[in-house]
């Protein structure tokens, strides 16, 4: 079933993606380099958690309009998207005010409800593609807590490549519901 | 909307083309084109440094890239300022470069650094058990203001090694260590910064040396001081035309014990019936890393300039006044072989920029731009079992932070240190009764009271990273995000090169690191009776010195410096007894 108005959704996704990580490697390269740069574009940690603000921030936005257009589509399972969103804010509302473990409690639902909400976009996608690459992503995102609970920091670095490719996955996978949607 | 399908179909295409290149630029970042920085340190708001271990651009050597930033408002942007860099030696400073830009490159084959290196290896301990720093002076000028910002840059003296492919006994696994690349991001902040006023004065180029120059003291507790300036404090100048700068710097370095904690009696508590036979017990207990942060006038705390693996069990000294002590003074504990120096550093520019031009020297006079005075730690043997206590009758360290050190550098340098604000009324027994002012006594079996500092982690809040705080800091980033994430900026790039909220909740489940440094200042006092008269003040000398030490003071009418009224945080009364 297609819903149309995923369209802007979709759209979004790879936007937001694409500004991030396009970011990302311009300040990376450009930082080294000798040259004058603004204080924005450079790759200091500080800069970097204000871009993953900016990105959760983002994304919890397009999180939420998925949320509504599903629900006032009379999908019930709109509402997965929208409970991971609020739980999102509640966590890093308590983590703010320095209460760790509710945080990690709420936040830990947090994260079984973004699996969940890949799940639905599984079952919202239109095409055999994208259902597999949101499955791709779907099944890395349940893996890396374990992977990393197990393994620690020794194993991050392949956390982050196992990342790389389930962002990849999503990116890919909503480029190709927009091109189902857009040209529908 | 959909009535155009025309510019949709457009905006399909793009949308297609973008998330092809948000592959391909998610697969640049990961095939490790790019670097991220190993560990990253934040100095206040007056820099950031990060570590880098691999040089993606041909250009830079491995060593250190300092950057400028001008701070207005809501406004960063690379500005062009002196920098100057100073290499911190084990017993003194020297010289290694400077320029005029909003960039100073400066590779660790510097000659000057060469030097220093040396110096460091000279002294036969493994390059593991300790970091040193880097002196950075950046000076800007706006109009007929100007502004002198002093940054500390640790290191170790291995990573220089390592990248210029000496090997050396000192660092057996040399092959292991990556060299690094050090780039410092300054911020010059107009706004918050106060800026020294640019006044005319005749430069006096001949420096005399301070009247505390010498040795004072004898066996333990004897010290030096001297002029710790290795390159000579000759003016170097520097003259980007139009400009010319004229940097001076000045360092009295003084050698032997650093102290650690101490207490100090006042003539009146020796007098007072009350406090006689008291027995008093300075205990230290520390195991860790020491970071001795350096001071910077008004600008506090500019970063670490040496830090060292030490390590002691509990040390316990204990005496009795009236019996053993029978006259004013003080008892410390104290590292020896330490040094520790106070540097001025001043900058002059020509104020005849016309006649600069022309003839290419400075006429008869200049312009005065600025000063700026910092106090550093610069050596303290790693491990150092030379840890010891004694008295102090006035020819000891604590005399010279007393009556040496506070009163020649305000004398010499016009730096006040050990003022009020440094000094915190603790605790008082007087009339039957224990005032906690500020801090808690507790009560211990046996009549004995303690009062338990936690030393240099309540000094500079590094106290061990809770996993509350750690994570706060990590999402949010903002503030003093650094500190919490060092040693682990892996979550950081997971976290964006991921784009999204997986890896800012994975990375949430890795618990941080937590630090196994313990250290702890303890003043235990027995034979309190209902008629002791004793104040306790306790100075944090850190704030005045950059040594994380504290002291004790005990005087039998009031808290030290007399205050006629003072504020009690704690505030609890309660019956001696």
């Amino acid at each position: 079933m297609a819903i149309k108005s995923l369209f802007w959704f979709f759209v979004g996704f790879v936007l937001v993606s694409f500004a991030s990580s396009l970011w990302l490697f311009l300040s990376s390269v450009l930082t080294i380099m000798p040259i004058p740069l603004p204080y924005w574009l450079l790759y200091t940690p500080g800069n970097m958690v204000r871009a993953g603000v900016v990105v959760a921030a983002l994304m919890l936005a397009l999180y939420t309009y998925l949320g509504v257009v599903l629900v006032l589509s009379k999908l019930s399972r709109g509402f997965v998207p929208i409970i991971m969103v609020i739980a999102f804010t509640i966590g890093s509302a308590l983590l703010l005010a320095k209460l760790a473990i509710p945080a990690l409690a709420v936040l830990v639902i947090a994260y079984v409800m973004l699996i969940g909400t890949y799940a639905v976009l599984i079952s919202v996608a239109t095409t055999r593609a994208s259902k597999a690459l949101w499955g791709v992503a779907t099944m890395i995102l349940a893996l890396i807590p374990p992977i990393l609970i197990g393994g620690g920091l020794a194993v991050i670095d392949y956390a982050k490549y196992m990342a790389i490719i389930e962002q990849s996955a999503a990116i890919m996978a909503s480029a190709v519901e927009a091109w189902k949607l857009g040209n529908a | 909307m959909w009535s155009r399908p025309r510019s949709r179909a457009l905006l399909v295409m793009v949308v297609l083309a973008l998330a092809i290149a948000s592959v391909v630029v998610l697969v640049a970042n990961s095939v490790s084109a790019t670097p991220s920085p190993i560990s990253s340190i934040r100095i206040g708001p007056f820099g950031e440094v990060n570590y880098y271990a691999s040089q993606p651009v041909p250009g830079v050597p491995p060593g250190l890239l300092v950057r400028v930033f001008l701070v207005n408002g809501s406004v960063v942007e690379p500005v062009r300022a002196f920098i100057d860099v100073y290499a911190n030696a084990p017993n003194g400073i020297v010289h290694v470069s400077m320029g005029y830009s909003p960039t100073l490159i400066v590779p660790f084959n510097d000659s000057n650094w060469q030097y220093v290196l040396g110096k460091w290896a000279s002294l036969g301990i493994p390059f593991s058990e300790y970091n040193t720093s880097m002196l950075i002076f950046v000076t800007y000028v706006k109009g007929n203001e100007s502004w002198i910002l002093p940054l500390l840059v640790p290191y170790n003296v291995a990573w220089a090694y390592a990248a210029l492919g000496r090997a050396t006994p000192l660092a057996t696994t040399l092959s292991a260590i990556a060299p690094r690349y050090i780039l410092v991001n300054a911020f010059i902040n107009v706004n918050e910064l106060r800026p020294n006023k640019v006044v005319p004065v005749r430069l006096n180029s001949t420096v005399t040396d301070p009247q505390v120059f010498g040795t004072v003291g004898s066996g333990s507790s004897k010290y030096v001081v001297y002029n710790c300036s290795l390159s000579g404090s000759q003016p170097k100048i520097y003259t980007p035309l139009p400009y010319e700068f004229i940097p001076t710097s000045d360092c009295v370095g003084i050698n032997g014990s650093l102290p650690i904690a101490w207490v100090t009696w006042g003539r009146d508590v020796l007098q007072s019936k009350g406090d006689s036979g008291l027995s008093i017990y300075l205990n230290i207990d520390f195991s860790g890393t020491i970071d001795w942060d350096a001071m910077a006038t008004s600008y506090g705390d500019i970063g670490t300039s040496y830090s060292a693996s030490e390590n002691w069990g509990v040390l316990s000294r204990e005496f009795t006044i009236g019996s053993q002590v029978t006259q004013p003074g003080s008892m410390y504990w104290y590292y020896g072989g330490a040094t520790w120096g106070i540097v001025r550093y001043s900058v002059y520019e020509c104020g005849n920029i016309n006649y600069l031009v022309k003839y290419g020297y400075c006429p008869y006079y200049n312009v005065y731009v600025g000063t700026t005075l910092v106090s550093e730690v610069l050596y303290v043997p790693p491990y150092d079992t030379n840890v010891r206590s004694v008295f102090d009758y006035g020819n000891g360290t604590i005399s010279l932070l007393y009556y040496g050190a506070i009163p020649a550098s305000r004398q010499y340098f016009g730096y006040p240190a050990l003022n009020a604000s440094t000094v915190v009324d603790y605790a008082a027994f007087s009339n039957g009764n224990i005032y906690q002012c500020n801090g808690p006594v507790n009560v211990n079996t046996g009549g004995m009271y303690a009062i338990t500092l936690g030393g240099v982690n309540t000094a500079y809040g590094l106290s061990a990273a809770e996993l509350g705080t750690a994570l706060v800091e990590i999402v949010l980033g903002i503030g003093s995000i650094e500190a919490a994430i060092y040693g682990v900026p892996v979550w950081l790039s997971l976290l964006l090169s991921a784009g999204s909220l997986s890896a800012t909740i994975a990375g949430l489940l890795i618990p941080p690191s937590t630090s196994t440094t313990t250290t702890k200042t303890t003043l235990e006092i027995m034979g309190v009776t209902t008629s002791t008269n004793l104040y306790i003040s306790v100075i944090d000398a850190s704030k005045a010195y950059g040594l994380p030490t504290f002291g004790f003071i005990l005087n039998a009418t009031n808290y030290y410096g007399n205050p006629t009224t003072y504020t009690c945080n704690y505030g609890k009364v309660a019956q001696i007894g």
